[in-house]
């Protein structure tokens, strides 16, 4: 049978007036607080309030396991266990497992805490469970929360302008936010970006420019005070580099276009999926390279190699960083474990604003092992060109840094 | 209805003028040009983050209330009074789980605090944020007028 086209508009209104039902949309206070959440007037000030609130709740929730209880777990029961049961104290292997110590008078000194011990089984174990874990916990927990409300989206449409002024785009978030609880998944998300060049400036910003949540925990430890000021320089060199490197690497950077969802109830389900998926990633792929570079720290030290290069670079870490000769060795180590390279500084006699040098330099100084092996799996032609620009750079920011301080009076 | 949203407006011009007030006393502090202050149940924070940052936050929250008192039944301009009331309960939010974290261990003294550590704690003097969060909390009143009001239409 065939039917006409009258016939079939008529048949089609019969069922869409039995279907559908119609009325007049009303904008609803969701929506409007959606529009004001995007737009830059008021939406840059509630980016900052929201940021505000993920790191005060991730200091405090940090602060409450690190400080309240693994601190004492760690130095009061299991570094004292440790020292009395392994064999061969003073011994190689007991150095590199447990206790590096020191040497007082031919005499060795045990370490009273495990984030100075530096052996795989203590200050390793106590980074990985007591510092790293509470951190990126609820790190992934606010990201997750972010993400399901289907704030994400608005920030990146927020940061869009600013972001291009980079060659990048407002999704470019994602992996510097990523970023800040471990560097690994943030370079795998920068497949998210459209071209090679997004890509590389990218990969090569996070590598250098952003902590990661083992990095932030200790700081939050060992400096709270000067984190403002430590975070401030890195943002500022993100920016500065950023737009330097839009304008000297060839390639494209297209715009975007990015379907805002409204704002949702987050479901329990999707957000403990995704905390748990993240947090056996970063078990699985980040921590053996933490253990790993907990003993090859130790066997660096243990050969003379860390001591011998500080002696050859403290010139210009004294010199041209403006930071005491005695940081030369912790920032050399910071290639393996740049936390526990902040836990030494922190124990090393210096003004504030060396300090601060000294923490933005391990900072941006060399990608840790893990966020290096995944920057090969890249491309080892990126990883090259990556760690061309990343030597330029520690040479010029912490140059400009240490000029910034005479300038100041401070340094 | 117009008496009520003239009170209303009267309301939130006054918090709205307390709240910046309270924002520019916190950067003030950061900065230095006044000492630190504690008087009676009020703290201010002085430090880089939660007088700077938090400083920024409550000033715009304060700011938002005076923006959205103009029409204010109209559903945008009402929206900026909800969010500053938003702003106000993440500050005092954060306050508040800051000294829940902080009064459960016990420090030096043992694992867990004792009962009487505990709740010191929680004594004054509390931050602005914190004193502000039950005048912000009536926004949920006119947010609750405002959807029996359209389900009645």
């Amino acid at each position: 049978m065939t039917i006409d086209a009258a016939t079939r508009w008529d048949i089609i209104d019969k069922i869409s007036k039995e279907t559908i039902t119609f009325g007049k949309y009303r904008h609803t206070l969701t929506d409007a607080i959606g529009e004001l959440t995007v737009k830059p007037g008021t939406g840059i000030p509630i980016a900052i309030a929201i940021l505000y609130g993920f790191w005060s709740i991730f200091g405090s929730f940090a602060g409450f396991f690190t400080d309240g209880f693994f601190v004492r777990i760690f130095d009061e029961y299991w570094l004292p266990w440790l020292q009395a049961v392994f064999p061969g104290q003073g011994g190689w292997l007991y150095a590199i497992m447990v206790d590096a110590g020191g040497i007082q008078s031919g005499q060795f000194v045990p370490s009273d805490n495990c984030l100075e011990a530096f052996g795989v089984l203590t200050s390793g174990i106590f980074v990985a469970i007591g510092v790293v874990l509470p951190a990126i916990l609820i790190f992934y927990l606010m990201l997750a929360l972010l993400e399901d409300i289907g704030y994400m989206p608005r920030l990146a449409v927020l940061i869009d302008t600013l972001l291009h002024k980079i060659g990048l785009h407002g999704y470019a978030i994602v992996p510097t936010i990523l970023s800040l609880g471990c560097n690994v998944p943030g370079v795998t998300a920068t497949r998210i970006l459209e071209t090679k060049k997004q890509r590389f400036i990218m990969m090569t910003l996070l590598a250098i420019f952003i902590p990661c949540g083992a990095q932030i925990g200790i700081m939050e430890d060992v400096v709270p005070d000067l984190m403002g000021w430590i975070m401030l320089y890195l943002i500022i060199g993100y920016f500065i580099f950023g737009y330097v490197l839009n304008k000297i690497v060839p390639g494209e950077a297209p715009e975007f276009l990015i379907d805002v969802p409204p704002y949702r109830k987050p479901l329990i389900a999707n957000v403990s999926k995704k905390v748990w998926g993240r947090l056996v990633g970063f078990f699985k792929v980040a921590l053996p390279f933490v253990m790993l570079g907990c003993a090859i720290v130790g066997v660096l030290y243990m050969l003379g190699v860390i001591d011998w290069l500080a002696a050859v670079l403290a010139p210009i870490f004294v010199g041209w960083f403006g930071v005491p000769a005695e940081t030369a060795g912790p920032l050399i180590a910071a290639f393996l474990r740049k936390d526990l390279a902040v836990a030494q500084l922190s124990t090393i006699e210096m003004t504030e604003y060396q300090m601060i040098t000294a923490v933005v330099l391990v900072s941006i100084y060399f990608p840790c092992v893990a966020t290096f092996a995944m920057m090969l799996k890249e491309g080892w032609k990126e990883l090259l060109a990556a760690l061309a620009v990343l030597a330029v750079v520690v040479f010029l920011y912490g140059g400009l840094i240490h000029m910034i301080g005479i300038l100041m009076g401070v340094a | 209805m117009e008496e009520k949203s003239s009170l209303a407006v009267f309301y939130f011009a006054v918090l709205g003028l307390l709240t910046a007030a309270f924002g520019i006393a916190y950067l003030l502090v950061t900065i230095g040009m006044v000492d630190e202050f504690s008087y009676s149940i009020l703290e201010i924070p002085g430090d880089m983050f939660g007088g700077g940052w938090g400083g920024i936050v409550l000033l715009s929250a304060g700011l938002f209330y005076l923006m959205g008192l103009k029409d204010f039944n109209e559903i945008h301009q009402f929206g900026k009074i909800v969010m500053a009331s938003i702003l106000i309960w993440l500050l005092a939010g954060c306050d508040i789980f800051a000294t829940v974290t902080e009064s459960i261990p016990g420090g030096d003294e043992g694992w867990f605090n004792t009962l009487s550590g505990f709740i010191e704690t929680y004594y004054p003097p509390y931050t602005p944020a914190v004193l502000l969060l039950p005048f912000s909390l009536v926004v949920i009143y006119y947010i609750y007028n405002r959807n029996t009001q359209e389900e009645k239409e």
